[in-house]
């Protein structure tokens, strides 16, 4: 079984920055974000996610797949949600409203009438969905693509991660591969003695049975390896004292410009919001002349 | 095997953690072809077993980093869409709640820890998978009905199953290497 990053060197400007900086500034946005409801503010941090993403160079081709899964995803809370049963726009968008179709509609061929009660305000709404769904997405679906997986460790204890926590991610990442190769190991034994993965006969039940002898042998094989990994881990007086890493993160200026930006976003958003309390659900009227009114 | 403190997090405990993420990330990538017959997208992950049962065997904070760094790792490998914390939180308390009995069951083959342990495994998918898909609430402006429906039910019914199912497999052979080990 082969197993790789997504991850790969593509000269962006974002992997300039420093990534503690970058993981800030991803919740900042994230908790920024999602205090509006008003498009105006919801189109501002669009942009800025965009113009984010297109700082890591990503090609289609490299995150197709996840932006196939984040378009199924809006299609169900938007299409499906918002506007054809408005289950999406409950406690955001005032009941009543302006409907698009007062008197009902008539389906052609077989004259079914019938009253959808979609309305100009839930139009709306569901624009403001897509303009903060495919924001937040595009902050963050980058990461996997543009942050070097041997860095997670130390970016996470320099992000005020105990030194125990930290280093556990840093190993995770390095078993990967050693134990991909575990599973291929096994998977081949159990494929020569007669066992068959892909077989979809059989129910639920039957299908996850089917894993249990894949499962079993990888995972009681690990923690009969990890005993031995924490024998030796405690001969070298592991977490006796504070651990240095191989990787070591500096801070640039621009890093504290994105920090610096970070914190007034999140604070320029929270005093938006609560001081002034502006950024709430908002129908242009524009909008709203379509509906005749 | 001896068991201490449910909170203990030494050297045993991070590298269990680590053993634990990525086995679920292997897992997880290797069965997403697993899909449910006669549903649309929606995939079983075996791997959800694995931060339950090495919640219960090495207690909740191994169990929860296990569910959350796996699934941060299997997002990217697979690509699945991102970085989405709450699911990572999600899945985390997964393996979270199991955990809870890590000190107070020794034999793992007993009728009631298995029991016991299926009962944990029923309270961390509705709180995990019940959180994760809260999220939506304050992110994306969904309403409860729809969260239930398009979230909590074709996450939490899959793993729900695959956890009481394997589970309790991987406690058997567990118990197996405990009793041969005595560790």
């Amino acid at each position: 079984m082969l197993v790789t990053w997504r991850y790969r060197i593509r000269n962006g400007l974002m992997e300039k920055f420093d990534p503690r900086a970058r993981w800030i500034f991803s919740f900042a946005f994230l908790f920024a974000i999602t205090m509006f409801w008003d498009a105006r503010f919801l189109l501002l941090f669009f942009i800025i996610s965009v113009a984010w993403y297109f700082l890591g160079r990503v090609s289609w081709h490299d995150s197709r797949r996840g932006w196939y899964l984040v378009t199924f995803m809006m299609f169900m809370m938007i299409a499906v949600n918002t506007i054809i049963t408005g289950g999406g726009a409950g406690g955001v968008v005032p009941p009543g409203g302006h409907q698009v179709w007062p008197q009902g509609t008539t389906i052609p061929l077989i004259n079914w009438h019938f009253h959808f009660g979609l309305t100009y305000e839930r139009m709306w709404f569901a624009i403001c969905q897509f303009l903060r769904i495919a924001g937040i997405s595009a902050m963050f679906l980058i990461i996997p693509y543009t942050m070097d997986p041997r860095v997670y460790g130390v970016t996470f204890r320099g992000l005020g991660l105990p030194d125990r926590f930290a280093y556990s991610m840093e190993l995770a990442f390095r078993y990967v591969p050693t134990l991909a190769r575990d599973f291929g190991t096994t998977f081949d034994a159990q494929r020569a003695r007669g066992y068959e993965l892909e077989r979809v006969k059989g129910g639920i039940v039957k299908q996850i049975i089917r894993i249990a002898p894949l499962i079993v042998p990888v995972t009681m094989n690990s923690i009969l390896t990890g005993e031995d990994v924490t024998n030796a881990m405690d001969l070298r007086c592991f977490g006796t004292r504070p651990r240095t890493w191989l990787y070591k993160l500096t801070f640039h200026w621009q890093d504290y410009a994105l920090v610096a930006f970070s914190i007034f976003l999140l604070l320029g958003g929270i005093v938006t919001k609560y001081a002034f309390h502006i950024g709430n659900f908002w129908v242009p009227d524009f909008w709203l002349r379509l509906a005749g009114k | 095997m001896q068991k201490k403190s449910l909170w203990k997090f030494g050297t045993r405990e991070v590298v269990y953690s680590a053993i634990g993420a990525a086995l679920y990330a292997i897992l997880s990538i290797a069965t997403n072809w697993l899909q449910i017959p006669s549903a649309a997208n929606v995939s079983f992950r075996p791997a959800v077993a694995i931060p339950m049962f090495f919640g219960l065997a090495f207690g909740p904070i191994v169990g929860f980093i296990a569910g959350f760094l796996g699934n941060i790792i299997n997002d990217l490998v697979a690509g699945g869409g991102g970085f989405w914390f709450w699911w990572h939180l999600g899945v985390g308390l997964l393996g979270f709640f199991p955990g809870l009995l890590a000190v107070s069951i020794s034999n793992y083959r007993n009728i009631k820890s298995i029991l016991m342990t299926e009962l944990f495994i029923v309270i961390g998918v509705v709180v995990g998978i019940g959180i994760a898909s809260i999220s939506d609430i304050w992110v994306s402006g969904m309403s409860f009905s729809a969260i239930i429906a398009e979230d909590f039910i074709p996450a939490a019914i899959p793993d729900l199953i695959n956890g009481l199912i394997l589970v309790p497999i991987l406690m058997v052979a567990y118990d197996a290497i405990v009793k041969r080990s005595g560790r």
